[in-house]
């Protein structure tokens, strides 16, 4: 009847008695309940039960069963796990973050480096030298010397101990030995988990991490009654530690964060309660170590993790292009340092479009005088974006003439400048660019622009005609403020905007029709701020720049210490960080086996990961249909239950009572964790996999677990007046096994599409097509 | 010490205790025993039974050990709020304290014809194409001419619209095409139209006012939020221009405005102001929702107010099961099944008006186009034989017919290209022939003399009639689609050879039974594979380069991803074997709701790739704190320009109210839990009383387009904006509640100057007439706000 004679050691002492931590196996959020005066009979019932057998020690059940779960998890992920010896799926990208780990090259990933990390680890630990980049799948391993097994070694690790944590789980909620088992097999026994597993993915590590956060958590939360113990902070920090591992290996575990974090936010809510007794002071220091270890702790690991990312990558690699100039400066090799100088004035320039790599070109082609859409333009010459090297990109950058223009800064040359007669470009100054080949300048006007009628158009003018002078000026605006006086190639990005008409030069994918040659629209935008506006100097020519490198300058080496101080570790984090979110939004180029979040729970379709058409073999993602269909009808019954108590409590019936504590709080705990793991994902643009469901999957798994044993053992003790409910019925036993029996031989029955070892016949195979939406590629 | 532990006992108790309190009427007096210093005082007497609060207050010792099992707890919570719950408290109003207000009629007309004449004045400056007017002017015209259109809103606000203008005497002859067109020299009585979202717009502020009073705030002070709606200028610049937005907002005020008169009636259910209430509040939600998409939201504000009230009288322990069931029938009626047959009735009038064919024509599916006067899609003949002319339509992409054209591939084999065009031209023409045989190792094509129908499993070859060249496929990567699921489709052939078997195509049904084997022109759909390669002819909404004119791209595909994009129909079939009197086919007439459905399709597809650019779109966070404007019309000679920019002291002061009340609302649920309960109460009275429901409304309507990745401006801020300003107002009552009323109105009074001040400093913005270059720049407060003021004259006056 009470929350505390389900413990397993409260049966054995009294009832009242709270016996520190290894008492509380219940997630509720009262404290120990005064015993009722009623209950004396109960008492004494039990007493004389007491004295007739030996008091039942489930602990020896739950080690046996521990080891046991623990050894069929190794067994099923680690099995034949050398086959087949090719890139599988998307080992093509997470072998070779590996590989660049290991040649210590920079490369850009949407994930934060934490899987990736213990990847090379792993590879570094065997001696593996990164020298394969698993370029396509079925590309063969052992040809290539690489450790595959090694690799693939650690994920099915990490899989295999999601088992005994989600069994540690269930034994903290206060579930029977039956129970708990019950769930480690549901969690063994699930094909798609181990699929995932086997391959050099990061899913298992991801959903090891995500169930370790969720263990730690409930272990801290038993220890509320003890705060500001070691073990309290202990298992507090632990929990800190393990959000940010999981945070660490994919951006989903942003989603444990949550599940955890409204978990915080409810217990803190408790705890504010005047009813608790705590004073304020009490209540800030609750609160502030929560800050401390669930704030503070996760952010400084999962820094850590890519302050380790940026001290391995120091060389220029394939993700250089990603960055910005002052990142890219840091790395060894860059083109940054060795190709950058300073611009003089009349220097011959090209210039590179940011976002598209187009240069800024034009030749002596006009615009229509009438387009297609009836409006009529100036003939003017045209300005393009032209992707490809061209005489017709190169430009002459001249200074304003005082003269002509008098509110122009006046300019006084530096020493250095007055010792090599040149003068350089500074930031922010006002310059004319002259196209070389056709004599004119590059103007802006009140025209609307081809393509973007709400944009200006943007032509040039004969070099001679000084009626429109104040129309050729552009100032030359830094994206990013440097110190540095002069303006360099290649390493500042800047905007070009123009003097009167405070429009900057823009370039966009749209192409121009024939007329244009197919080359991309170039206009004036009023927006300054947009990131299509951002332009750079890629080669300079001037009699004083040999190779890229001005006379007097230092010549580098690219091999050498980039000369310049690199960016702090927290700059560099950041822009990769925001890069990171940005790339990972931009996923949506269409994939054959991409699916919506809503048919996930349902097994509607899996993932091709690897076939060949002799032994008719494939590794296809699908999970164990048994299993998952029934945890997500578990997890649908639950909320149904829930809602249904909510209002028959509420016109006063309680069928509940003394066990809505538990059935509130440790099912509704997992139910939230299933929920916050998995409706996010219907607000994602990106592309979406059935293995995003996994994390979500185990959490279902867990909510039907505890359903179950709420309804067989909790409800039934209840009605039965048992004081003790770790000893379950013999019906519930039965009932769990033969499920269990039934997911064993749904295990069995799609294990070759799981490890990819073929089938004899193409009937057989055809048979294990249940739904005609499931892709097996021979059937 | 003895108290009730059995749960049947603790209900009894509860019903017994409450059952004196009429529903919803304040906090219950166990509220009051939690006053910690009178608890800790009081002993409980001998077989007393106390309450959960009494027992924790009276034994301060168990503290921490909270001591009382869940289902005391549960007792307890009940025991505090079974006639009127916290959650239900949260949207209905705050407990009754007044009796019901009386609208002030004066007031009503008085701020309607303020309003009228702030709002209108001038309306029918520029006489100028001005912003959206472009579309909604021009979708009036497709009414008046019955010319088929498709657009992302629903029809109600268009439709008005095209109403006034036909009372106005318009013919649709003027197309709207872009700003700044002349509306004088075509005489297109535009005043007439600018007059229905003007009028519209200034029927909101008594509305409002009334939806104020409704919420209990005084009268003074509903005047102020009248005031304030009349001189915003984004509400005013926006209604006076041919736009949706103030129908929407009208709808919308109104629906609240009828919710907020049930919430008042809970006391009389099923009397007839009852009914009236909730039905009319299920009315205008459906009109409302019938103007914009928009509307939805103020549906769920309503859903979940809904939610909340009949939670709370699930509570009420009086009303029986029987009767709760008519309440929660009712609701469903009036606020789910009504607004329903609104939007559809709407939709039904839409395609009753449009009989013709228009721009909207090639979004739709065939079926529907044939509904369509004018349409181009005709019956013809059912039985496909060999030797036929047909076209055939890709199923399931609004891709048009398989096309080939005298261009070739720049890639793969740069054989002649294949496409999807979505017109159907003599391009688009294939000749269906029966496969090559093989004699003695040389090819044959058999001749066709006779009507022989296409089976399915048959083997066919596709011949372009125009160029002679057949559909063929082979091991090439395909174009765009570059993966090995692939295969390039192009059109081979030459003049005097045969072909070879990679022509050769099996003509799969998709509902094949072995009854029907037959393929039918119209009714059948098919898969075409390829003999050779096991690939099915397959198109996907992607197109080719500019190379291949950016016309779909055609290939043949591998994989068994999308099955329903290899699906095709024959949508013409001539042939001159056939008998002239066989069996013709045609599209069947889709009934109303199919054509709904297929509408709402399209639509959400348009609105899904409204995803261009716009010079003045903006995103979600910038239009509480007005970061950026929208360029309506600037006239081409001259100085005048018209710019959507709010009121900065309204927009600013309902921001500021927004944040109070969060804060409010927190303080209070804070001291709440710390057992402060009257001090609690009291904060929480400084909220005003239409707070939740407003905060909620606010919060619904402005949230959700965080979630849109369509182009967004700030005139969809305008919803969630109302909202603010009655929350401002309510805001306002609450925290002069203690205040004499001479003060009060003082207050007001500043408030309102100030409002009117601001408005008439920004109003040459709002009305598009012409200001000095200083005053322009005076207004530029924030950098963001980019009106031009460089082509302002010096002094216009001069």
């Amino acid at each position: 009847m009470e929350d505390d004679t389900i413990s397993p050691s409260s049966t054995l002492s009294t009832l009242r008695h709270r016996k520190g931590h290894s008492t509380d196996t219940s997630l509720d959020t009262s404290t120990t309940p005064p015993p009722p005066q009623q209950d004396d009979e109960d008492q004494d019932e039990q007493d004389t039960k007491k004295q007739q057998r030996p008091p039942y020690n489930p602990q020896r059940g739950f080690d046996a069963m521990l080891l046991l779960v623990t050894f069929m998890a190794f067994f099923t992920r680690c099995w034949n796990i050398g086959d087949p010896a090719q890139v599988v799926f998307d080992e093509v990208h997470f072998g070779k973050f590996a590989s660049y780990y290991l040649r210590r090259e920079y490369y850009f990933d949407v994930h934060p480096p934490l899987g990736k990390l213990l990847l090379a680890a792993v590879g570094y630990a065997v001696g593996y030298d990164g020298h394969f980049l698993f370029d396509h799948i079925g590309d063969d391993y052992i040809e290539h010397g690489v450790p595959y097994v090694a690799l693939r070694l650690l994920p099915a690790t990490c899989g295999a101990l999601i088992v005994p944590v989600v069994f540690l789980i269930l034994k903290e909620l206060g579930l029977s030995v039956a129970g708990a088992t019950f769930g480690a097999f549901l969690i063994i026994l699930d094909n798609s988990l181990i699929t995932q597993s086997r391959l050099i993915l990061l899913d298992s590590m991801l959903t090891l991490f995500c169930v370790c956060s969720i263990y730690a958590w409930i272990r801290f939360y038993k220890k509320r009654h003890v705060p500001f113990s070691f073990e309290w902070y202990f298992w507090l920090s632990m929990t800190g530690i393990a959000l940010a591992c999981t945070t660490g290996v994919k951006m989903v575990g942003l989603f444990t964060v949550a599940a955890v974090g409204i978990a915080v936010l409810f217990d803190l809510w408790n705890l504010l309660d005047y009813r608790r007794g705590l004073s304020l002071r009490e209540f800030a220091r609750h609160f502030s170590a929560r800050a401390l270890c669930l704030i503070f702790l996760p952010l400084v690991v999962y820094l850590a993790f890519f302050y380790v990312h940026f001290a391995i990558l120091v060389k220029s690699g394939p993700g250089d292009a990603f960055m910005s100039p002052a990142f890219q400066d840091g790395l060894l090799g860059s083109e940054m340092n060795t190709n950058s100088s300073a611009i003089p004035f009349f220097s011959n320039i090209t210039i590179r479009h940011r976002e598209t790599t187009a240069y800024l070109h034009s030749h002596p082609e006009k615009y229509p005088l009438r387009y297609d859409d009836g409006r009529i333009s100036t003939q003017g010459q045209q300005v393009t974006g032209y992707p490809h090297r061209d005489l017709n990109n190169h430009w002459t950058i001249e200074p304003v003439d005082p003269a002509l223009y008098p509110s122009a800064a006046p300019y006084t040359p530096t020493d250095q400048e007055t010792e090599r007669n040149v003068r350089y470009v500074r930031p922010n100054d006002l310059v004319r660019l002259r196209h070389a080949r056709t004599n004119s300048h590059l103007i802006t006007h009140d025209v609307a622009s081809p393509l973007t009628p709400t944009h200006m158009e943007m032509t040039t003018i004969p070099a001679n005609d000084t009626n429109r002078y104040n129309e050729t000026l552009w100032k030359i605006q830094l994206v990013a403020d440097d110190s540095s006086d002069k303006l360099w190639s290649k390493r500042a990005h800047f905007r070009l905007v123009n003097a009167i008409h405070n429009v900057a030069v823009h370039c966009h994918k749209g192409q121009l029709p024939d007329w244009g040659f197919g080359q991309q629209e170039v206009n004036g935008n009023k927006a300054l701020k947009e990131a299509n506006n951002v332009w750079w100097i890629d080669q300079v020519e001037h009699a004083r720049i040999i190779n890229g490198t001005e006379i007097g300058e230092p010549i580098i080496d690219p091999k050498t210490q980039p000369q310049k101080p690199t960016l702090p570790f927290l700059s560099k984090f950041v822009e990769l960080q925001s890069l990171m979110f940005a790339h990972n939004a931009g996923l949506t180029k269409p994939h054959p086996y991409s699916s919506t979040p809503i048919t996930w729970p349902f097994v509607l379709r899996g993932i091709s990961f690897w076939e060949r058409k002799a032994g008719l073999r494939q590794i296809y993602l699908l999970g164990n249909p048994l299993i998952w269909w029934l945890s997500i009808t578990g997890t649908v019954m639950y909320a149904a239950m829930w809602i249904m108590d909510r209002i028959l409590l509420r016109r006063g019936i309680d069928d509940f009572g003394p066990i809505r504590t538990w059935w509130d709080n440790a099912i509704g705990f997992l139910f939230v964790t299933w929920l916050t793991h998995y409706l996010p994902f219907f607000l994602m643009g990106r592309m979406l996999f059935l293995h995003h469901y996994l994390p979500s999957f185990i959490f279902s798994v867990l909510v039907l677990v505890c359903t179950l044993e709420f309804c067989f053992v909790r409800v039934w003790s209840l009605s039965q007046r048992k004081k003790s409910v770790l000893r379950p019925s013999r019906t519930y036993v039965m009932l769990t096994s033969l499920i269990v029996v039934g997911a064993a031989w749904g295990y069995w029955y799609f294990a070759p599409l799981t490890y990819g070892i073929g089938f004899e016949s193409v009937p057989s195979l055809q048979s294990r097509k249940w739904l005609s939406s499931w892709d097996l590629q021979h059937a | 010490m003895q108290y009730g532990w059995n749960v049947r006992e603790r209900v009894e108790f509860a019903k017994e205790r409450f059952a004196t309190f009429a529903f919803c009427q304040g906090p219950p007096q166990a509220m009051a025993l939690n006053d910690e210093d009178t608890l800790r005082k009081r002993k409980p007497q001998a077989g007393e039974t106390i309450s959960y609060e009494t027992y924790v207050a009276t034994h301060p010792n168990n503290y921490v050990n909270l001591g009382i099992d869940s289902a005391i707890q549960s007792t307890a919570n009940m025991s505090a709020p079974p006639t009127c719950a916290p959650a239900a408290e949260a949207f209905a109003h705050r407990p009754r304290e007044t009796p019901l207000p009386q609208t002030n009629l004066y007031v009503v007309v008085a701020v309607t014809l303020v309003a009228g004449l702030v709002r209108l004045y001038r309306i029918s400056n520029p006489s100028q194409v001005v912003f959206d007017e472009v579309h909604f002017g021009g979708f009036a015209s497709k009414y008046i001419q019955g010319k088929f259109f498709m657009d992302v809103h629903p029809p109600l606000g268009k439709l008005l619209i095209a109403a006034s203008a036909v009372l106005a005497g318009f013919d649709g002859s003027f197309d709207f095409k872009s700003i700044g067109l002349d509306y004088l020299e075509p005489k297109v009585p535009y005043v007439a139209m600018r007059m229905l979202p003007g009028i519209l717009g200034v029927l909101l502020v008594p509305v409002a006012y009334m939806t104020m009073r409704n919420l209990r705030v005084s009268n003074v002070v509903s005047i102020m939020t009248a005031v304030l709606l009349i001189f915003e200028n984004g509400l005013a610049c926006q209604s006076r221009a041919i736009l949706l937005d103030s129908i929407l907002l009208f709808f919308m005020g109104l629906a609240l405005m009828t919710w907020t008169d049930f919430l008042n009636l809970q006391k009389q259910p099923f009397s007839f102001a009852w009914w009236f209430s909730l039905a009319s509040t299920g009315l205008t939600m459906g009109l409302a929702a019938s103007v914009k998409w928009v509307g939805l939201f103020v549906i769920a504000t309503i859903g979940f107010s809904t939610i909340a009230n009949l939670w709370a009288l699930l509570g009420d322990l009086r009303v029986t099961p029987g009767q709760y069931a008519k309440h929660f029938f009712a609701r469903v009626l009036c606020l789910i099944i009504v607004p329903i047959a609104v939007y559809m009735t709407v939709f039904g009038i839409h395609f009753l008006v449009l009989t013709n064919t228009g721009s909207g024509t090639a979004f739709m599916s065939p079926e529907f186009q044939s509904t369509l006067r004018g349409s181009e899609i005709k019956d013809t003949f059912a039985e496909v034989g060999f030797g036929a002319d047909i076209l055939i339509r890709h199923e399931n992409t609004k891709g048009g017919y398989l096309h080939s054209h005298k261009h070739y591939y720049r890639t793969g084999s740069k054989q002649q290209q294949v496409t999807l065009y979505s017109f159907a031209d003599d391009n688009s023409l294939f000749q269906i022939l029966p496969a090559l045989v093989y004699e003695n190792g040389t090819a044959r094509s058999p001749a066709v003399t006779q009507f022989q129908p296409i089976k399915h499993g048959d083997i066919v070859r596709l011949e372009h009639v125009a160029s002679n060249m057949r559909l063929h496929s082979h091991e090439h990567r395909a174009p765009v689609t570059d993966n090995e699921d692939h295969y390039e489709v192009s059109a081979y052939g030459a003049p005097g050879f045969l072909g070879d078997s990679n022509d050769h195509w099996r003509v799969e049904l998709v509902d094949y039974d072995d009854s029907h084997p037959h393929l039918l022109a119209i009714e059948s759909r098919f898969r075409l594979v390829h003999v050779n390669l096991h690939c099915t002819l397959f198109s996907r909404a992607v197109k080719l380069p500019e190379w291949g004119f950016g016309q779909q791209e055609v290939t043949c595909a591998n994989h068994k991803g999308r099955k329903d994009l290899t699906y095709w129909r024959i949508d013409l079939n001539q042939n001159l074997l056939q008998n002239p009197f066989s069996r013709r086919a045609y599209y069947k007439k889709p009934s109303f709701l199919s054509k709904f459905i297929e509408s709402h399709k399209v639509m959400w597809k348009i609105n899904d790739g409204l995803n261009g650019y716009h010079p003045f779109q903006s995103r979600p966070d910038s239009w509480p704190v007005l970061g950026r404007g929208i360029s309506f019309w600037s006239a081409k000679e001259g100085t005048g320009q018209m710019y959507l920019v709010g009121n900065p002291f309204i927009w600013f002061s309902a921001l500021v109210s927004l944040g109070l009340y969060v804060t409010i609302e927190s303080v209070a649920a804070i001291l709440q839990k710390r057992g402060h309960q009257r001090t609690a109460e009291s904060v929480a009275k400084t909220a005003g009383g239409g707070g939740p429901l407003l905060f909620l409304g606010w919060a619904l309507h402005y949230f959700p387009f965080f979630l849109m990745g369509r182009q967004l401006f700030l005139h969809h801020y305008f919803p969630s904006f109302y909202f603010s300003v009655l929350l401002l107002g309510s805001l306002f009552e609450g925290a002069t509640r203690r205040f004499n009323h001479l003060f009060r109105s003082f207050a007001v009074l500043c408030i309102c100057t100030v409002a009117i001040y601001v408005y008439i400093n920004y109003s040459p913005l709002t009305y598009g007439i012409p200001m000095s270059k200083e005053h322009c720049k005076r207004l530029k407060w924030r950098q963001s706000w980019d009106w031009d003021c460089k082509k302002q004259l010096d002094d216009p006056i001069e």
